[in-house]
């Protein structure tokens, strides 16, 4: 057992930090706060992933011959910590390297290796996810964007909701139905946002003004190129991957800078003294300890290469309620804090922290998935 | 980071299991249990003392990890057994095996309630800077009944502290440890608690169905789950880490999960679970105690805030 860092672990944090102190000095004031897929946070991006790309930074964990270092998952959570608890300055960079290139890497072929991994790697492309539908959110295996075999691809309707990032990504992870109903007809798509057939509405946000959009698919043709694995074998792919989606952004990490950052305010203002507030917060700083460690313990067993349990579950869960301590710490004793413009550490924290229930699974899934694999209670009826 | 067990940890855990496990029967009449507020692990204790288990943390290449799994692994059991003064605290405080069982207690909680008092040759006692080593010979010693699952005594007579041995300085570092075997002890008759619950509500029918299978329940029952597992991995890091801050935090977080987890589970066991032919209260009536040792979650919030967070200087 054993709990501490190692010299490689330390030294990559080291290099990542050198790269974020090349941030806008405004940086908390005017990107952070509209989160990761605002219009000025993702132009932004592609010029810090091109940063990062230039020090081998992006994909560390992955296979040298998809441009990593062959080093260990640690690192991958050590990037995502760095990034997530400042803001994600990578914006939706990380959706390709934390769970759409490992995706690619398991079901794609050499060609699709080849094309996409690469492209992470050198931090050239935004990722958004296709999965939401307006009937099938939390019930994802119900629905009903269709892609209909034709000749040398397929012709995909439907439409996509909630998705992040839209507006401005590259590419698009999409599901979409070949098959019949339920579970075993959903088959895997990498989609260019710029493909024939896409349009796009945003849908503003209490969080955010730019996280939500209705993607419309309208005879939009894909080539057969575009399909990852087999047809209407998405649903084992989409199985795969949530684990690495839900233990994926270092959130701990990010409430425990928020955290940190409440109480040097309630310091400011005279608060820290009371020994109610001491007591909230040391009580927040160990969910947000007890999430970090859940979040480990997938971690190294992702790093061992084991199959993943049901601790995603429970670390998705214990993540979520650390985010939320924060943010009521903040709602509760420095609710003016939340105005615009006021600060922009706490107002980021605070829309991460209010879309964390519902974000890669809603809470209650995370709930349900615990009681059948980890606890074996039975379905209900 | 490698949250496995080492080869020889796990030899060690195993070896500690299979002792658990031979000895956790509650005694029966009849098929039913004994009707006792507490049953004392006297088999377990015999077993654990000829294999030299209490003194694991003073084996060569030994510390507070493997005194930690051995708590936690005993904790799991039914049955009462003190191990975490004896076999944690003493050891790693003085670097002494101390004549045991060895009940830890703050000085004014001395006449009021202390857990194992009465069965206790030592006493640990928290004096602010200073730790008094109270050799309880030839002390008396008043039984408690109380609804919890420990044997509770007070001292018939105020004892003068400042005859008995010092260590003096060491009160935070008891305290440290104290901490840690506290959080293992409650990770542990939490996750007991939290499986036993399990067990009866996948049997247990009501309206045609197992109790388990309404979501109601099951939420409940996951999210008590994910507190008794950050628990122990909080407590087996502070083990690990020697921090004030990880004890602390430990211990907070465990005794801050216990009114939820004791509250759903003598819930989801129904009438049942009030009695004490029922085993639950073998885990929940000793982590109600647990609830408030040490002075309960005042201490330890303020510790994490005053490390956490120190004011300057």
């Amino acid at each position: 057992m054993e709990f501490a860092w190692n010299a490689a672990e330390e030294a990559y944090r080291a290099e990542l930090r050198e790269v974020i102190a090349t941030l806008p000095d405004d940086w908390w004031e005017a990107y952070a706060p509209h989160g990761p897929s605002s219009p000025k946070l993702m132009e932004h991006a592609r010029r810090f992933n091109a940063r990062l790309a230039q020090r081998d930074l992006i994909v560390r964990h992955w296979p040298q011959e998809y441009g990593g270092q062959d080093a260990s998952a640690w690192q991958q959570i050590i990037i995502s910590e760095e990034m997530w608890s400042i803001g994600e300055p990578r914006s939706s960079l990380y959706l390709g390297a934390n769970w759409a290139g490992p995706a690619i890497m398991k079901f794609g072929t050499e060609a699709q290796k080849q094309k996409w991994l690469r492209s992470i790697a050198a931090g050239e492309l935004l990722w958004c996810q296709g999965f939401s539908e307006p009937e099938a959110g939390t019930d994802l295996s119900n629905m009903k964007t269709r892609a209909e075999p034709v000749d040398g691809g397929y012709v995909v309707n439907g439409s996509k909701i909630w998705t992040s990032y839209a507006a401005r990504a590259d590419v698009m992870f999409l599901l979409a139905r070949v098959g019949g109903k339920g579970k075993g007809g959903v088959s895997c798509f990498l989609v260019p946002m710029d493909t024939p057939g896409i349009e796009i509405r945003p849908i503003q946000g209490v969080h955010s003004r730019w996280d939500f959009h209705e993607v419309f698919f309208t005879d939009a043709f894909l080539p057969a190129d575009a399909l990852l694995g087999e047809e209407a074998g998405g649903w084992t792919i989409v199985q795969t991957i949530i684990h690495y989606e839900r233990i994926g952004a270092g959130r701990y990490e990010k409430a425990k800078r928020g955290l940190d950052h409440v109480v040097e305010r309630l310091k400011e203002r005279g608060l820290w003294d009371d020994p109610v507030v001491r007591a909230d917060c040391a009580a927040a700083r160990a969910l947000v300890e007890a999430a970090r460690l859940q979040t480990y313990l997938v971690i190294d067993g992702r790093a061992k290469d084991s199959d993943p349990g049901a601790e995603t579950y429970l670390a998705r869960f214990a993540m979520i309620q650390a985010d939320h301590a924060v943010a009521n710490l903040t709602s509760t004793y420095l609710p003016d804090l939340l105005i615009d413009g006021a600060d922009g550490h706490l107002r980021s924290q605070f829309n991460s922290a209010i879309t964390a229930g519902i974000a890669a699974g809603a809470a209650e899934v995370q709930l349900n998935m615990i009681s059948g694999r980890h606890l074996g209670l039975p379905r209900g009826a | 980071m490698d949250f496995d067990l080492t080869p020889d940890q796990q030899a060690l855990r195993e070896a500690i299991v299979r002792i658990v496990d031979d000895n956790r029967d509650l005694p029966r009449s009849g098929g039913v249990v004994e009707p006792r507020a507490f049953h004392p692990a006297t088999a377990m204790e015999q077993a654990f003392a000829a294999g030299g288990y209490f003194d694991i943390a003073l084996e060569p290449g030994c510390g507070a990890v493997e005194a930690a799994i051995l708590v936690y692994e005993a904790a799991l059991s039914p049955l009462v057994l003190e191990l975490g003064g004896a076999a944690l605290v003493a050891p790693l405080l003085t670097g002494e095996a101390l004549a045991r069982p060895v009940a830890m207690a703050r000085a004014q909680d001395l006449m009021r309630g202390v857990r194992f008092l009465g069965e206790a040759r030592t006493v640990l006692v928290d004096c602010g800077a200073d730790v008094a080593v109270l050799d309880m010979t030839g002390r008396e010693v008043a039984p408690l009944d109380s609804p919890y699952a420990y044997p509770l005594g007070r001292l018939a007579a105020a004892p003068d502290l400042s005859a008995v041995r010092k260590l003096p300085g060491k009160g935070a570092e008891l305290r440290r440890l104290w901490r840690i075997a506290l959080a293992l002890e409650i990770a542990a008759a939490m996750e007991a608690t939290v499986q036993f619950t399990t067990d009866y509500v996948k049997q247990r029918q009501v309206f045609g169905r197992p109790v388990g299978s309404f979501q109601a329940v099951q939420h409940r029952l996951s999210a008590d789950a994910v507190k008794s597992r950050g628990i122990y991995w909080l407590a087996m890091k502070a083990a690990w880490s020697a921090s004030p801050l990880d004890a602390a935090l430990a211990a907070l977080h465990a005794q801050r999960a216990i009114p939820d987890v004791t509250y759903d589970a003598h819930q989801f066991n129904g009438a049942l679970g009030m009695t004490l032919e029922h085993a639950l209260h073998c885990w929940t009536f000793r982590l109600r105690w647990l609830q408030g040792e040490m002075g309960g979650q005042r201490g330890h919030a303020a510790e994490v805030a005053a490390l956490a967070w120190p004011d300057a200087a």
